[in-house]
């Protein structure tokens, strides 16, 4: 985060839109948004110092739900987008958000590309393991043999595994939380928007109507294990691998990875090259006779 | 879940109490008023009915507790913040469904108001200052009082609806 800017006291509803959430009644992106309010408030920065967007699908209406300025935007193109305002204004808090279809399937080939330049974004994915705006149809992060409408004999793909995956491409925070611990998924949240980089918060947060009737938000907190509890160290990666790798059969909360020593951010390195250019920084019709010439 | 995270309830005082006291029937009204929203949103016009209800009575209970602190305190700045408060007496948010019958509704109510008795009841060791242990014990007399008056509730509604919950559910894909 561009921490170097003054914060102002804030409440969870500075944040809080007049838009109503038009989402099923037990949705798990409640929990999401209220811990997102309170993520915010703690970190201070006023409404019109966040850019907010998002893809496709239900969760990614949350924009709307927030007064930061909102992007609600093309399916899977959330992350591209968020990267061109971070670029374009550096100083503003970038938050990006979507389903697990938005992210890992239709947007999938965006998400190696934002880790690697590791862009200051924070991006929160509402996982619930089915494509839920389109009345329930298997998504990347579905489960093995899971029955809906589409698969009548079930899935035969093995799921995605987002955890491992973003890590294995070099992810400098990765987290997982769920809305069955709004307090922890909030604080979990406020770290992510903190990290001087790429922050990623895999949320399980179910679909009430076409999701899995045994794996709701009564049955995260009977099976939620805290990774503090369990002395797991997020700064060793091989650790934080080795948990991932238990996505779909355990449900791991808190942070997964904290890379001790924050890579530098693709914006740090643009704003080291503007000031290495200083005034021989070529003009766009320079550049183009250059480009012609050749 | 600690619904409180960062809230020393050792170094609370009574002014802290009485606010933190405010903050909660605050969070729970919302809560209620917005479940009211979501069952009218999905036409589920009687435990929209209930949640209103339910939200009018802490809405009250709240404003009590206001002009005590007011009484007491005047203006004095508030040190503890709505931040630090994680559905202590809100109902959760899993415990909405659309079409949900009334009894639901009050069951769901019920078990918000049993969850706030366990708060202040959990609370009541880590009190030190006497004012405060005697606010939250009638706070945690409070929450019973409000099961009682749910219960109340309950005793006025016809028997359950004939339609079982999952009779609006899509039916199962063929195979």
């Amino acid at each position: 985060m561009s921490a170097h800017l003054p914060t102002v006291p804030a409440e969870p509803k500075d944040y809080k839109s007049e838009l109503k959430p038009i989402w099923c009644p037990g949705c798990g992106d409640f929990g999401v948004l209220q811990a997102l309010y309170r993520a915010l408030a703690a970190i201070g920065r006023p409404p019109h110092e966040i850019a907010f967007v998002s893809g496709i699908g239900c969760s990614s209406r949350i924009p709307g739900y927030t007064t930061a300025y909102g992007f609600n935007s093309v399916h899977g193109r959330a992350l591209p987008i968020a990267q061109g305002i971070k670029i374009a204004n550096p100083e503003l808090l970038v938050l990006v958000a979507g389903g697990d279809g938005d992210g890992f399937s239709i947007g999938g080939g965006h998400l190696p590309h934002a880790i690697r330049r590791n862009l200051d974004l924070t991006y929160v994915v509402m996982d619930n393991q089915i494509y839920g705006l389109t009345k329930g149809q298997l998504s990347p992060t579905s489960p093995r043999d899971l029955r809906t409408v589409t698969s009548p004999y079930g899935a035969m793909e093995a799921p995605v595994n987002p955890l491992l995956t973003v890590l294995a491409y070099g992810a400098p925070f990765v987290a997982q939380g769920t809305p069955a611990d709004m307090a922890g998924l909030a604080q979990m949240i406020e770290e992510a928007i903190r990290y001087p980089g790429f922050a990623f918060v895999n949320v399980q947060s179910p679909c009430v109507t076409f999701g899995q009737d045994d794996w709701q938000v009564k049955q995260h907190r009977a099976a939620m294990k805290r990774l503090e509890s369990l002395g797991h160290d997020a700064t060793d990666l091989l650790a934080a691998m080795d948990k991932a790798r238990d996505y779909g059969r355990e449900l791991h909360t808190g942070v997964l990875f904290r890379n001790p020593a924050p890579p530098p951010t693709y914006e740090s390195l643009v704003r080291e090259r503007q000031q290495a250019f200083g005034n021989d920084v070529p003009s766009p019709a320079r550049v183009l006779d250059a480009f012609l010439q050749k | 879940m600690n619904p409180t995270p960062g809230i020393d309830f050792a170094r609370l005082s009574l002014k802290d109490a009485l606010d933190l006291a405010v903050l909660v029937e605050e969070e729970a009204e919302e809560r209620y008023l917005e479940l009211t929203l979501q069952m009218e949103m999905h036409r589920t016009p009687r435990a929209a009915a209930f949640f209103r209800f339910m939200a009018t009575n802490e809405k009250k209970h709240g404003e009590e507790l206001q002009a005590r602190r007011s009484k007491l305190f005047g203006d004095e700045p508030r040190r503890v913040r709505r931040a630090m408060l994680f559905d202590v007496e809100a109902p959760d948010y899993d415990e909405a469904r659309a079409f949900m019958s009334p009894r639901e509704a009050l069951e769901a109510a019920m078990r918000s108001e049993q969850k706030a008795q366990a708060f202040f009841e959990a609370a009541l060791p880590h009190l030190s200052d006497p004012e405060v242990r005697s606010l939250f014990e009638e706070l945690r007399q409070e929450e019973v009082h409000h099961q009682a008056l749910i219960e109340k509730e309950a005793g006025k509604l016809p028997a359950e609806d004939p339609l079982p919950a999952d009779a609006f559910e899509d039916e199962p894909a063929a195979l």
